[in-house]
């Protein structure tokens, strides 16, 4: 076979084994770790693409690692959906590590941070791997990577608040993986298979047969993707966790980790549960209203914050609410308002957890009492905050307008517009919690005493590309919401 | 002039203010004299190039171009028709004049670096407004001349000013959710929200009603209408003046601007009326006139009386659309002329006075007049076609409202427009009678106050064209803006058609 059609295994393979490789070039070459990290993922960037374009001439395909076919053989799944999702955690992985580079020398131990290379390699492998697979074992051995990496680069430094927020971390996603293999456990009593594929052949008779199974499993995976990825009022762990960690490691969790979860959850409902399971329980109606829950608290939580980082923390948690909020209205539009908001919020968070990042770095504020006036010490870092915010608002322009539009007609379309209300209200209190820093660091120049750290170059560009590109989703996003809609076609 | 080339002019129309932002502020570290004379170039510009439309416009030719979509059939796209050219004739016009005055009003102030390329930004977004082809597009340029006038607003960065500020911006982000959620609704009901397709919501229904509820609150936010005004007497005051001039004459405007593409273009008259929407308009907009004159009536700060003068003001402007007929709509566009041109004057008076006397007060302000005779006779020229004395513009526009009411039979909207003259007769003319007839420091011989000491010519040239302005459009032959209002009226209400 050529080698191009080894792309998806080779993505995981490069991802951990420079993993493993990392702590080595760290201690031998230090600066070369970077580089070499950073081709890497071009690397695993360039092939996603490629199976991209792959997809568009020939249509999905899938992959059997070491030509085993299943139900026996790891078997990954190549389609739109998975290959939009893994250019998100690709690309934005390797737009923080840039900006990594010189937050962690600030953040970390000097030898340590061959070691947070490696884990974060783990961490983006793991995911890259859930994006793509195709049966349950897998997903349960990738994600139990991914949970013991991200709480790895949370503990990485090594003091108290991380520490306790790791821990904290540790159980609940302990426990959610948990019940995610009592889950799987359910859906092998009755199927006898772990291949997706073979499980939604499957499980229609399985339906029939034993539908307490399947319930229960249902019910196990809302609560173990509930707590992975945050959603109310599962997500307790996720503020001290993000607030506390080094900002790249924020930047990462509040981006990208807990979407995947989110992602997984929507790939196990739609993709394997047939639609009778769907309709025969409230399914959707729970994570619906849940994630309207955890919109509303997120924000008014959020708003209450004296701390920058845990502000935007419990930003994130009603964030992750719209992604759920549109898988949880179970229509066309608001499935792609749901998944593009991955993108944008993945952009937007990140960016902003990258400008409270720098501003740590530059002048050790964490405060949002102390930001007064700090736009006149870091303009272009708070023009980039406020981009981000403008986002977060939804103010037209920027990507946040995209998903909240598709996720209104969504609602619309379904004819419930309670829960426009719902995003227009959130996205008040986001004005409202967003907008005061803002205006305060901008106005009141002369409270700002403390002297700035110049902020070095590789972050300026990282945050700068962040502002382009949540403008540039803003207002190019046709192609992205048409590939959305090819990707989203099995539903119809 | 051909639809292609049109079409380029309106793109540059659009973007060369936007552009010249960025060239302003850059030039603006460097320059001050240049940059001045970039930001006056580039609204003189925009207003000789809006005006070379007029042949065009006037032949009832409509430009009507999609330039991309940015979801499946929501697009950015531009128009020009009558309406569309009016207002923005009008609002280049009104800021020429403002950036001509801010020459050597903001000279004295600080931040002229912030303040030129924020205005010159303003003046993009604005015209952005009344040249948009959807509802979508002047979504985002409303929303971006509110954000952007926010700064404007605090200027001054004082206390009262941030306080003013934030009541400003949370009030603007609830108006921007509101159209949002009107916007979405429409598109959820006809499928497009474009201008061009005439009537896009053909039948009452609940849904429609509360789209028109939210663009009531999104526009009439804007406009000040009654009970979504409070921010406006705080945030017009607080601005610098020639801002304020330019935020009461033309950026109110173009909340009264959004509510007449929802009258036209969204739903027909058939809608409104057979909902009785016009009904909600009319009440709000009566309340809005005789709150806005009461509450003036009680200011002592010259420029939230003023302010406050606007609110009543505009009351007429959706006083006029909720009547709904021929003459109401001539008064009510007529009024947006009249109302631009007398309270930029007035505002920009006010300023001249502060600047060069520091005098806030109108009860400090007696004598003003003889200090400054040229300032005072543009303010009582305008004050009084505020009033409605004939032969100014203001009395045209409310007799022509006046008519409108009684052709559609309704005595009290005119009853309401005779009461609320009177009470600007009541608080305009205490600020005048005194400014001319009281001697300051009688008692104390002192002649310190009657020296005669007037703003600068460059302050005074735009206030005199202005004053100008209000007895040339008013009963004077060859009455441009009552043509334009005239041809408006007629072509909004056959569809789109003359």
């Amino acid at each position: 076979m050529p080698l191009e059609h080894h792309y998806p295994a080779l993505i995981i393979a490069i991802l951990f084994g420079f993993a493993f490789l990392s702590p080595v070039i760290y201690k031998y070459t230090r600066k070369a770790s970077v580089p070499v990290f950073i081709t890497a993922l071009s690397l695993t960037i360039f092939m996603a693409l490629a199976m991209l374009f792959r997809i568009y001439a020939d249509g999905p395909f899938t992959y059997h690692m070491g030509g085993w076919a299943p139900p026996w053989g790891v078997e990954f799944r190549i389609d739109l959906l998975r290959v939009f999702m893994l250019l998100i955690i690709l690309g934005i992985s390797s737009w923080i590590i840039v900006y990594a580079v010189k937050d962690l020398e600030h953040e970390l131990k000097h030898n340590l941070i061959g070691w947070y290379y490696s884990l974060y390699a783990l961490l983006v492998g793991s995911m890259a791997g859930m994006a793509m697979t195709n049966d349950f074992f897998n997903l349960f051995v990738l994600m139990e990577i991914c949970a013991i990496s991200a709480c790895a680069i949370i503990s990485i430094k090594e003091d108290r608040a991380c520490l306790e927020a790791s821990f904290k971390y540790l159980i609940l996603s302990a426990m959610g993986t948990g019940c995610f293999l009592l889950g799987v456990a359910m859906l092998y009593m009755v199927t006898g298979h772990l291949n997706f594929a073979f499980v939604s052949e499957a499980l229609p008779q399985a339906f029939e047969l034993y539908p307490n199974n399947l319930f229960s499993a249902s019910a196990l995976f809302i609560v173990a993707f509930g707590t992975k990825a945050a959603l109310f009022p599962l997500h307790v762990w996720l503020p001290d966790a993000h607030a506390s960690a080094p900002s790249p490691s924020s930047a990462m969790l509040s981006g990208l980790v807990i979407k995947i979860y989110a992602f997984s959850l929507f790939v196990i409902f739609y993709q394997v549960f047939p639609r009778d399971l769907l309709d025969s329980l409230p399914l959707n109606q729970i994570i619906l209203w849940l994630s309207v829950l955890g919109i509303m608290f997120g924000s008014i939580f959020a708003m209450v914050q004296v701390d920058l980082k845990k502000m935007l923390a419990y930003s994130s948690i009603g964030q992750i609410g719209y992604v759920f909020l549109g898988f949880g209205l179970d229509h066309n539009m608001a499935i792609i308002g749901g998944l593009y908001h991955i993108l944008v919020h993945a952009i937007m968070k990140s960016m902003l957890f990258m400008t409270a990042g720098v501003i740590i770095y530059s002048t050790g504020v964490r405060r949002i009492k102390d930001l007064n006036g700090v736009g006149h010490v870091l303009p272009l870092t708070m023009v980039a905050f406020t981009i981000g915010s403008a986002s977060m608002i939804g103010i037209p322009g920027t990507g946040g307008l995209i998903s909240k539009w598709y996720l209104a007609l969504g609602a619309l379309e379904t004819g419930q517009p309670f829960f426009v209300v719902i995003i227009l209200a959130s996205s008040l209190l986001n004005a409202i919690y967003y907008m005061p820093i803002i205006v305060n660091a901008f106005m009141q120049q002369d409270e700002f005493q403390i002297k700035a750290k110049p902020v070095p170059r590789s972050m300026t560009a990282t945050l700068v590309v962040g502002m382009v590109a949540v403008i540039f989703f803003g207002v190019v996003s046709r192609p992205i919401i048409v590939l959305l809609e090819q990707a989203i076609q099995f539903l119809l | 002039m051909d639809e292609s080339t049109a079409t380029a002019v309106l793109l540059f129309i659009i973007l060369f203010p936007i552009v010249m932002t960025a060239v302003i502020m850059y030039v603006g570290d460097k320059s001050e004299k240049l940059r001045n004379a970039l930001a006056m170039a580039t609204s003189a510009v925009i207003f000789l190039l809006t005006i070379s439309l007029y042949p065009l416009v006037v032949g009832g030719n409509i430009i009507q171009v999609t330039l991309f979509e940015i979801l499946p059939n929501l697009e950015i796209s531009i128009r020009l028709d009558l309406l569309s050219f009016s207002l923005a004739a009008l609002a280049s016009f009104i800021w020429f004049l403002c950036t001509v005055y801010s020459l050597d009003y903001m000279a004295a102030e600080h931040g002229g670096s912030r303040y030129y390329p924020v205005l010159t930004f303003t003046l993009g977004s604005c015209i952005g407004i009344f040249l948009a082809g959807d509802f979508f597009t002047l979504f985002v340029f409303f929303e971006l001349m509110s954000l952007i006038a926010y700064i404007l607003v605090v200027h001054e960065e004082t206390e009262e000013a941030l306080k003013a500020g934030y009541k400003y911006l949370v009030m603007t982000i609830i108006g921007g959710l509101a159209l949002f959620f009107g916007i979405i609704l429409i598109f959820e009901i006809g499928g497009t929200v474009s201008l061009g397709v005439g009537t896009i919501v053909t039948e009452t229904s609940t849904l429609a009603l509360i789209a028109f509820i939210c663009f009531l609150i999104g526009f009439g936010m804007k406009a000040g209408m009654f009970p979504l005004h409070v921010w406006l007497p705080d945030a017009h005051p607080v601005a610098p003046s020639p801002a304020s001039a330019l935020l009461s004459g033309i950026m109110l405007k173009t909340g009264a601007y959004g509510l007449y593409r929802v009258v036209f273009s969204i739903y027909s008259l058939e809608v409104i009326k057979a909902g009785r929407w016009d009904i909600i308009l009319g009440v709000l907009a009566v309340i809005t006139i005789l709150l806005g004159s009461a509450v003036a009536l009680t200011q002592d700060d010259i420029k939230r009386r003023l302010a406050y003068s606007s609110i009543g003001q505009m009351g007429y402007v959706l006083l006029g659309l909720s009547i709904l007929n021929s003459n109401a709509i001539t008064g009510s566009m007529f009024h947006i002329f009249s109302h631009a041109f007398m309270k930029s004057c007035l505002f920009l008076a006010a300023g001249a006075i502060i600047w060069k006397t520091g005098k806030r007060k109108i009860s400090e302000m007696g004598g003003i007049g003889r200090q400054m005779p040229f300032t005072m006779a543009c303010f009582s020229i305008a004050a009084l076609a505020m009033i409605g004395i004939p032969p100014l513009n203001g009395f045209l526009s409310k007799w022509t409202l006046g008519l409108g009411a009684l052709d559609a039979n309704i005595t009290f909207y005119a009853l309401v427009l005779l009461v609320s003259s009177l009470l600007n007769a009541l608080y305009y003319l205490p600020i005048i009678v005194p400014a001319f007839f009281e001697i300051p420091g009688e008692e104390k011989h002192d002649n310190a106050g009657l020296q005669l000491n007037d703003a600068t010519p460059r302050m005074l040239a735009p206030l005199i064209i202005l004053a100008i302005c209000t007895i040339l459009f008013g009963l004077m032959p060859g009455n441009l803006p009552f043509e334009l209002s005239r041809l408006t009226s007629a072509f909004l209400l056959g569809g789109g058609q003359f």
